[in-house]
């Protein structure tokens, strides 16, 4: 028993150091009375964008109901960057077939880097009780072969949400 | 069912064969002196089962799924 526990704990300290696993720990502070006002988490800045290296970064703003955009477009097989925070409460987001799980905390900007295999749609659910509407709020984020997913330039912005 | 304590009756379980077959003692402390080796089995197979679940899990499911921070 003590062994296999003795085991356990081995390979998770192993993994953990050899393959960089922890969790998100950067602590990036953000005003969340005045994201709407400018900067980055301004609405004509929200959803994804492409940066110079190839890889994309999808910015959302979690809130009591809903994540906005509610719906990410981002290629598949692509580096994808998720920066989140939220103007109210705590909230979560959680990517399926990913290892993306974390917090969206007032205050603080929540970043997570990780690439979807396949094309599809994902549901992501908010996995932090965030009051009344919480089991309602659920953003989608929709993955593209790369070759279908849009040109853009550095000021454009995508996604999927219904107009 | 009544329950008259007045009335005599005998419980269900009051003859040692009723509750378990017999055996006589020498046999018995034969059979008990090696300890409870089928219990130990039956749960180190279903640990053992659980432990290397959650190897599948961790290395199949977990670790392939990369680092998010």
């Amino acid at each position: 028993m003590l062994s296999m526990l003795g085991v356990m704990m081995a390979i998770i300290v192993v993994t953990g150091v050899t393959n960089a696993l922890h969790p998100p720990s950067n602590a990036e502070t953000i005003d969340p009375t005045t994201l709407h006002l400018g900067g980055e988490f301004a609405e004509s800045n929200l959803g994804t964008a492409r940066e110079p290296d190839g890889s994309v970064t999808v910015r959302m703003i979690a809130e009591q109901y809903s994540f906005v955009p509610e719906c990410a477009q981002v290629p598949a097989n692509t580096s994808v960057k998720f920066r989140l925070t939220s103007p109210d409460v705590i909230h979560g987001f959680l990517l399926p077939a990913t290892n993306v799980n974390t917090m969206v905390v007032p205050g603080f900007v929540a970043e997570v880097r990780t690439s979807f295999d396949r094309p599809g749609v994902y549901a992501m659910p908010c996995n932090e009780f965030c009051s009344y509407g919480h089991h309602g709020m659920w953003a989608r984020v929709r993955v593209v072969p790369k070759n279908q997913f849009p040109d853009l330039s550095a000021d454009e912005r995508t996604n999927c949400a219904k107009q | 069912m009544s329950t008259n304590l007045d009335v005599p009756h005998t419980s269900a379980a009051a003859k040692p064969e009723h509750v378990a077959a017999p055996i006589d003692t020498q046999r018995a402390v034969e059979l008990l002196k090696e300890g409870p080796i089928g219990a130990l089995l039956l749960s180190g197979i279903s640990v053992g089962l659980i432990f290397i679940g959650w190897l599948l899990f961790y290395f199949v499911l977990f670790i392939p799924r990369g680092s998010v921070g």
